[in-house]
């Protein structure tokens, strides 16, 4: 058994963040003035509608749709931390779980909002529903983001509920509505052999069902392009692609959330150098997984050069959108590959910076795949305005787009400030177990 | 040698520039024949006329021409379609105006058989609407006349020929319009086609056209035909009549069986059942989980 002091110890440490802070209140002010601003910007395209965009006939999935398409990569990290790397054994990434399922969950949460912001008359949403054919993938999109958004709250909540009992019992200072809250949602925790056993059996369940879930959302999100016929969509390795490239800027995104947990919550016994070490690992392999399937992408298509596949691979490799493609290509991928080879690289800051080029890439790399392809339409049209072939997001898009990164750091930064984000209940349980 | 080359250069240009000009003033002009020129409207342009007139222009015209006055006409396209409210084309004569829209050239298509007289005319009266010191012409023929005309149409077989006989039931007896212009088209998915070349009818008030055995028609192989007729006296008629004269086509309509481009009720079964199937496990899935909580929460209060 271990002391009561390393409990307490353990229990405060990781509690400890759960108050309201001035440097809280400052950074939520800020995002909420953010908000607030692209919320404006949204209320002008919804009362103009998206001509105060740059899309157009041709480009009509623009920054609004690369955007979704990474909001939904960047949530598939919490079934591959929590998941795959928990099923197979890793304890090592036990205390990263809860940080990648808060990101699994926000960004999972505002993908569906960010499809919404491509709407013209978003209420149509509706119709969805009420006139949706199974046929379409966009039924089926709708369909898994909305089970996979359930299934990662429940992922969140069910190896929290001991916790939230600790923050019943512990927070004392919390006024009586928010201790209640705890109590509530806690459902009579005792900490009982058949309690421990149900939510065990329950975590491994949906460990389980959250992979081919996760695996779907993806998969429908590229089969959204690669089920066109179009250049540059109508590939069948999309689904892959797409998977590979979403541990990519997933992996990316905890390590940056890693370094500010550990540095503002002062977790560094917690989230230790070794996990840093690790995570720098993951993200080589499936940056490497990634470059594969690029190379895979563009490299078949490329030694062909068939008509159609030669303009758009020129555009890419020489053309308009060269300097962003090898940029991408440099920066968010090889470089960070090579640099995380090194160990003095696999540090907290270092990592910080790199882990941004690659989210950043990631974000453009989505762009990149989106935007390209509709310059080259199919129907030859004449007299097309230059605006309608060459897109150029407006002010108004970048704000729109910009809003659901607020949305996702609000509820981050609340979940955050509500629930411990390293379990103290596994914490304090693994300990014991290595004592034995 | 240099200098010499230059002068080449130049006649050369000056020359080719003048040519270009002088061909595309030859354009520019409308060889309108004398007869047509002064072919008037029976149709009196008033203000419901050109309303009518207006819808029609709407749908076939504005794209190029833009609208009347407002000179937003398609600048890209060479020629510049004119502005149909300017000067240049409103001191056209009527009959002028009805060849140019029936005629078409170059990137002008022809309206002959896309809208009827009577539509063409009120087209013309929405232009004229534009214009404050124009005065019609009425012409003297009898829109009523054209009742009068009975179309016959009938497929030989053996000769490949589909033979159109036209005659009009006057008070003192059945006359056979002779020297009439017929066209004759099939109906086709859209618009139609033209059978042949359109023809006038010889001194019995009979044209008779050349007939390729190989359109596709419906399951027994009728296909709808069209006839039209323009005559100096009796107008412009139309008549249809279905013959059985192409060949029979029995293809399934691509929305009649179950597929991926149908409509929801007509799904394909291993896609409604793979996406049930889904459905149904998540739910099932999720019913476990809140159960599992309700046991959780029920086990705490023991």
């Amino acid at each position: 058994m271990l002391g009561q002091s390393t409990t307490d110890k353990i229990t405060s440490d990781l509690l400890r963040p759960i108050r309201l802070t001035k440097g809280f209140m400052a950074w939520m002010g800020f995002l909420g003035v953010s908000l607030v601003v692209c919320l404006g910007a949204y209320v002008i395209q919804l009362k103009d509608g998206l001509v105060v965009t740059g899309l157009g006939d041709y480009v009509s999935w623009g920054m609004y749709i690369s955007n979704f398409v990474f909001f939904v990569a960047t949530s598939l990290i919490g079934m591959l931390i929590s998941a795959v790397l928990g099923l197979s054994g890793a304890k090592w990434a036990s205390p990263l779980a809860r940080i990648a399922e808060i990101i699994a969950l926000a960004f999972a949460a505002v993908a569906g909002l960010v499809i919404v912001s491509d709407m013209g008359h978003p209420e149509r949403l509706l119709n969805v529903f009420i006139h949706g054919r199974i046929q379409s993938p966009i039924l089926w999109d709708v369909t898994v983001v909305t089970i996979y958004v359930l299934i990662s709250a429940l992922f969140l909540y069910i190896p929290l509920i001991p916790d939230l009992k600790i923050c019943h019992d512990k927070l004392d200072k919390l006024p009586p509505f928010a201790r209640n809250i705890y109590k509530v949602l806690s459902l009579n925790w005792t900490g009982s052999h058949e309690q421990e056993k149900i939510v065990k059996q329950l975590t491994r369940a949906i460990a389980i069902f959250i992979i081919p879930v996760a695996l779907a959302i993806h998969t429908v999100t590229s089969w959204l392009f690669a089920s066109t016929s179009r250049v540059g969509w109508d590939s069948t390795i999309f689904g892959p692609y797409f998977v590979t490239g979403a541990f990519v800027s997933g992996s990316a995104a905890v390590i940056i959330a890693m370094y500010f947990y550990r540095k503002n919550y002062k977790l560094e016994d917690y989230i230790t150098l070794s996990h840093f070490d690790k995570m720098g690992k993951l993200l080589v392999l499936v940056s490497l997984v990634y470059l594969y399937f690029n190379l895979n992408e563009y490299m078949v298509p490329a030694y062909k050069m068939k008509k159609f596949d030669a303009i758009h691979i020129q555009s890419l490799f020489a053309g308009t959108h060269a300097l962003m493609f090898w940029s991408i290509q440099i920066f968010g991928l090889v470089l960070p590959i090579i640099l995380l080879v090194f160990n003095k690289m696999r540090k907290p800051l270092p990592m910080l910076i790199i882990a941004s080029f690659v989210l950043v890439g990631a974000w453009f790399k989505r762009y990149i795949i989106v935007v390209p392809t509709q310059e080259h339409p199919f129907l030859p049209i004449q007299n097309v305005p230059l605006n309608f072939k060459v897109y150029s997001p407006t002010l108004i898009e970048t704000l729109v787009t910009i809003a659901p990164f607020i949305l996702v750091l609000l509820i981050i930064t609340i979940l955050s400030k509500v629930i411990p984000i390293v379990s103290i209940h596994e914490t304090i349980e693994e300990l014991e177990q290595k004592n034995k | 040698m240099l200098r010499k080359n230059i002068k080449l250069k130049v006649v050369f240009t000056v020359l080719l520039t003048a040519l270009f000009y002088l061909q595309s003033a030859a354009q520019q002009g409308w060889d309108v024949p004398a007869d047509k020129k002064v072919k008037n409207s029976y149709i009196k342009f008033d203000a419901a006329s050109a309303k009518e007139g207006e819808a029609i222009y709407t749908k076939n015209c504005l794209s190029c021409h833009g609208n009347p006055t407002k000179d937003n006409s398609m600048k890209s396209l060479k020629p510049v379609p004119p502005d149909l409210s300017g000067a240049k084309t409103q001191q056209l004569t009527d009959g002028e105006l009805f060849y140019i829209l029936n005629t078409g050239r170059g990137l002008m298509p022809s309206f002959s058989n896309v809208l009827s007289e009577s539509d063409r005319w009120k087209t013309i009266a929405y232009m004229r609407s534009f214009n404050s010191s124009y005065v019609q012409v009425l012409s003297k023929t009898d829109p009523t006349k054209s009742k009068l005309v009975k179309i016959n149409m009938d497929y030989d077989s053996l000769k490949s020929v589909v033979r159109v006989h036209v005659t009009a039931a006057e008070k003192n007896g059945v006359v056979v319009l002779k020297n009439a212009e017929v066209t004759l088209f099939a109906a086709r998915y859209f618009g139609r086609l033209q059978v042949d070349k359109t023809m006038r009818t010889d001194n019995n008030g009979m044209a008779t056209f050349g007939f390729n055995k190989t359109l596709p028609g419906d399951k027994q192989g009728y296909v709808n035909m069209i006839v039209k007729v323009n005559d100096d006296n009796y107008g412009e008629i139309e008549s249809q009549s279905k013959l059985k004269i192409g060949v029979p086509t029995d293809k399934p309509s691509l929305t009649e069986k179950r597929a991926i481009w149908n409509v929801l009720a007509k799904a394909p079964i291993w896609l409604i059942v793979l996406y049930t199937t889904g459905v149904l496990v998540f739910g099932a899935f999720l019913l476990f989980i809140l159960y599992s909580l309700f046991r959780i929460k029920k086990s705490g209060k023991n």
